[in-house]
């Protein structure tokens, strides 16, 4: 009786443990892109993981970076167990207390410090601070599992051999090597580890133009579903596995002379890691090119068609360093601080404003992007709103926010923000988790404007949405799509962009701008006042003017673009007339864009809005 | 046994921080010598081992090895060969690799290399053991491996810290009979280092007792055991009675305000010494028949023999006797003459760890 509630718990405490996996793992063999729609073993997401280029470059990057820390941290980390063996016993404990803090150490603060760290001494982040970083995370690993070796080194054995006739370097690699080379391999192998599934430091000490695996994995996944991320996520996952059931390998005790073979089987299992790494190694060296010149690309996750970056580099001999962000507040941190040095970046309206009230951008100069024309003169008028003389700005994207609501469960014609306090949607409505698109709805409705300071107007607001709280079912971001893609919610918050792709997903979903007025988003292309690659830069720009270029752009990504003559192009007419895609005038009239409040301005919205996460939803 | 001196060791000094090691210590050790050096923990006999064998080097003095000053040679320049306490072995090689591993370095060829383990292993009694591993081995193996593994090398001096410390009793007993007949048929001198006092007499041609970085007695033995020259060696070398007594004239002394006779003649009138007797020698009589008269106060069996405590004027005497005399029971206490040993008094401290250091 009590052996089986024994394996009950046991059985349970391993589902809890390995359940997420078994999940992710499930995905990545789906042949659906919907979690929880099983349509069958398919393979195909991994073929594609083969195929993608910039992923390939990523596990070439990581591999090479974990080789390479782990031999660096092996090579110092054992040195300094020796070094710190032959102290007295106090400071080597302190030394070694002092060594183990850092794998404690929040890994948060450990990224950020190096951050500053590099930011403050003027290194710009690139390859080489993420390896210092890595180097020097993974140096306490190597410490903890070689010292327990080097503790153990019996000196008399050195001395024998010393005595036998050795020289000090002969018994150092003969007698005192083998005997510390577990504790040096299982270090290795740890450290290889450690450094292969990093995210959070080498988040924050990357520099522009490279991903590791698991940050590439972030902005992917962040981007949408992605199930060759499943399938990315998995094999890393099982690399791991494989590592560390190697790295707590323990080697039978051995009499006769086998135990030979398996250390050199050992051996062998690292020089083949080595081997693919030398030849990974030369493949990130020998995309390099012969590019005469460069551009560092700053963009939205998901927002181009990487083919793009392919024509552009082929016909101007332009490397494109491209990097990507989640938000803009993010952004502006990595841009503000000088972490990483970007040319021209893709930010939206209203941080496009503050971006020119601390002077961090550059005037672009209309005269070299001749097809700057081709974005619509309306689009310009628009921008005026946070780039009032149109000196900074060449609109990329632009789009509205609005409802997308399910017809089959709405029945009534939805033409205003009301229908979101509708009783009737209790637990189907779907809000945006993001301060700004939640008042934009709360404001439009009373009709004040997005952008008010007047604390009367915001209070009101806030009720408002204190009163919504118990009919929503959740506040979400990316999730909306997913989500209403399910048929999980009937009407859900959301931007016109993502409306578009979620139709072709889902026939029942209609999108709508509410009459009361909404919000409207244009996101542009600024250039750094920092760039050190201005005619590289502008070049970018009058590349994706281009209307078949912003074609290929709009295709991919299904936001509207502001280039007419693209939109001339739309072949299929549903399209290039939709409401959705391409708004009229009436609708857009209606809108406004968000300009940036000052810090006191979005404190104050914060504020609120916290008290609105505060309120009790019953 | 020749007295040309093979090993000189001239004024060494040697400390550790603040702790004084050696003192101007001054032996030598001759050819084909089987020279132990004995003490308790902290005497020095380890450091002048690791003097010798080149892991230390002293602070002061030099070391002379076949003529040569070695005083700065590295250990593994030096003609000899050291066998450890922990043994030692290469525990990631075969024994055939361990014993080969000193004449791999000298490149020696492959056929004499060969020749050489299957000798060192049938002298130490271990054929066939050449594919096994070090750790697989019992410590008595394994320590038979650490000689054959430094004997290959054909040292001149053969160097021992404790080689034995580690083995259990029966191990150890056998372990000294084979080495007292490895030194025989190999011929070389061997040096070692021992806290065990049986050993060393069971073993040594010459002992030399150490205390606190000094040397206290040099000599056979039989010397050792039988003439210790001051207290310490006495205390050292088996149990003993060590009383203090006054030396009235030549062959007279005063133990515990009895006069006994003895042998010994040259430390004047009414000198301050300590007598010392060994407890076999001390014979219990009847209560009228002995020196002084005492009382038994406890009794123990110890295979061999008894051991009593015997009470009488006021000191109590060790004594071991093959016969069992009960507790309480009233004894006579008699002393052959040529069994009292007479010893100078340190006067201080310092001088009681010098003592004989001339």
């Amino acid at each position: 009786m009590k052996n089986v509630a024994k394996k009950i718990y046991l059985v349970l405490i391993m589902l809890f443990l390995y359940l997420p996996i078994g999940v992710l793992i499930f995905a990545s063999f789906n042949d659906s892109k919907i979690l929880g729609k099983w349509n069958g073993f398919t393979l195909k997401w991994y073929t594609q993981l083969f195929e993608n280029e910039a992923i390939l470059n990523s596990l070439r990057t990581t591999i090479f970076l974990a080789t390479l820390s782990a031999i660096i941290a092996t090579v110092l980390g054992t040195l300094a167990c020796l070094t710190m063996n032959r102290m007295r016993k106090v400071p080597k404990s302190i030394i070694m207390s002092i060594t183990n803090i850092p794998m404690l150490n929040a890994e948060i603060v450990t990224g950020l410090a190096f951050m500053l760290l590099f930011v403050g001494v003027g290194m710009s982040l690139s390859l080489s601070t993420v390896l210092i970083a890595h180097v020097t995370f993974c140096i306490p690993y190597v410490v903890l599992s070689v010292m327990p070796k080097v503790q153990q080194i019996d000196n008399n054995m050195y001395e024998a051999a010393l005595d036998l006739g050795a020289s000090k370097a002969y018994a150092f690699v003969k007698i005192t090597m083998p005997d510390i080379m577990p504790g040096i391999l299982s270090g290795f192998l740890l450290s290889f580890t450690m450094s292969l599934d990093d995210f959070i430091i080498t988040h924050f000490t990357r520099g522009s133009g490279f991903d590791t695996l698991s940050t590439k994995i972030y902005t992917e996944v962040r981007k949408g579903i992605k199930p060759e991320m499943y399938a990315l996520s998995t094999l890393l996952f099982v690399t791991v596995f494989v590592l560390l059931l190697l790295v707590n390998k323990k080697p039978a005790k051995v009499t006769e002379r086998s135990k030979h073979a398996k250390i050199k089987k050992y051996i062998a299992a690292i020089a083949s890691i080595a081997i693919l790494v030398v030849g990974i190694g030369f493949g990130v060296t020998g995309g390099a090119g012969n590019y005469t010149q460069e551009v560092y690309v700053y963009n939205w996750g998901e927002y181009l068609d990487p083919e793009v970056i392919t024509m552009f580099e082929k016909e101007t001999g332009i490397k494109v360093h491209y990097e990507e962000f989640e938000t803009n507040e993010e952004m502006y941190t990595i841009v503000a601080t000088g972490a990483r040095n970007y040319d021209v970046v893709c930010p939206s309206d209203y941080m496009i404003q503050k971006m020119i009230e601390n002077d961090l951008l550059e005037e672009v100069d209309f005269d070299n992007i001749s097809t700057s024309d081709n974005i619509g003169q309306q689009y310009y008028d628009r921008a005026k709103g946070f780039d009032p003389e149109n000196k900074y700005c060449v609109p990329y994207c632009w789009g509205t926010v609005g409802i997308m609501y399910n017809k089959t469960m709405v029945d009534e014609p939805v033409t205003s923000w009301d229908i979101l306090w509708n009783e009737k949607y209790k637990d189907s409505i779907l809000m945006q988790n993001s301060v700004r698109d939640a008042y934009c709805v709360a404001l439009s409705k009373l009709g004040y404007s997005i952008n008010t300071l007047n604390e009367n107007e915001l209070e009101e607001a806030t009720q408002l949405l204190i009163d919504q709280k118990p009919l929503v079912q959740a506040y979400v971001v990316d999730q909306v799509r997913d989500k209403m893609i399910k048929n999980a919610a009937a009407l859900g918050v959301i931007y016109s962009g993502e409306a578009i792709y979620m139709q072709r997903e889902n026939d029942d979903l209609e999108y709508v701008v509410p009459d009361e007025g909404s919000n409207v988003w244009i996101d542009g292309w600024v250039i750094l006042k920092e760039s050190e690659n201005k005619e590289a830069a502008e070049k970018w720009i009058e590349f994706l003017c281009r209307p078949e270029i912003a074609l290929m752009n709009f295709d991919y990504i299904t936001y509207s673009t502001p280039n007419d003559a693209a939109r001339a192009l739309i072949e299929d007419e549903e399209i290039r007339n939709s409401i959705i895609a391409f708004p009229d005038n009436t609708i857009l009239e209606r809108c406004e864009v968000y300009n940036y409040l000052g810090s006191e301005g979005d404190d104050l919205y914060d504020s609120y809005w916290t008290r609105v996460g505060a309120a009790d939803s019953e | 046994m020749n007295n040309d001196k093979l090993i000189d060791l001239v004024n060494i000094s040697k400390s550790y921080g603040k702790n004084l090691i050696l003192d101007d210590l001054n032996l030598y050790v001759r050819e084909n010598e089987f020279i132990t050096l004995l003490g308790p923990s902290g005497c020095g006999k380890t450091t002048t081992l690791r003097l010798i064998g080149g892991f230390e080097s002293p602070d002061t003095g030099k070391i002379i090895f076949d003529g040569k000053d070695i005083t700065e040679l590295p250990p593994n320049k030096r003609q000899l060969n050291t066998v450890f306490q922990k043994y030692a072995l290469f525990t990631h090689m075969t024994i055939a690799e361990n014993i080969a591993f000193g004449l791999k370095i000298k490149k020696k060829s492959k056929s004499y290399i060969d020749d050489k383990i299957k000798y060192a292993l049938k002298l130490v009694n271990l054929d066939g053991y050449e594919n096994r591993m070090a750790d697989s081995l019992s410590g008595g193996q394994q320590q038979r491996i650490a000689i054959a593994r430094a004997i290959v090398n054909e040292p001149k001096v053969l160097l021992l810290d404790e080689p034995l410390g580690a083995l259990d009793l029966k191990l150890r007993q056998d372990m000294q009979y084979e080495l007292i007949r490895l030194k025989e048929e190999l011929g070389i001198t061997f040096i070692y280092v021992t806290h065990d006092q049986e050993e060393a007499l069971t073993m040594s041609d010459t002992i030399v007792v150490m205390n606190q970085g000094y040397i206290q007695q040099i000599g056979t033995p039989e010397d050792i055991y039988n003439e210790p020259e001051n207290a310490f060696v006495a205390d050292f070398i088996g149990d003993s009675n060590i009383i203090p007594a006054t030396m009235i004239e030549d062959k007279v002394v005063e133990i515990l305000g009895t006069k006994f006779k003895c042998v010994d003649e040259g430390f004047g009138k009414n000198k301050p010494v300590d007598a010392v007797i060994r407890p076999e020698d001390v014979i219990l009589v009847e209560p009228d028949k002995g020196i002084i008269k005492g009382k038994v106060t406890s009794l123990i069996f110890k295979g061999v023999h008894y051991e009593m405590e015997v009470m009488a004027n006021g000191y109590e005497w060790l004594v071991q006797s093959t016969k069992l005399v009960p507790v309480g029971t009233e004894v006579g206490i008699d002393v052959d003459p040529f069994n009292i040993q007479i010893m100078h008094k340190p006067e201080s401290e310092d001088e009681e760890a010098v003592a004989l250091d001339e």
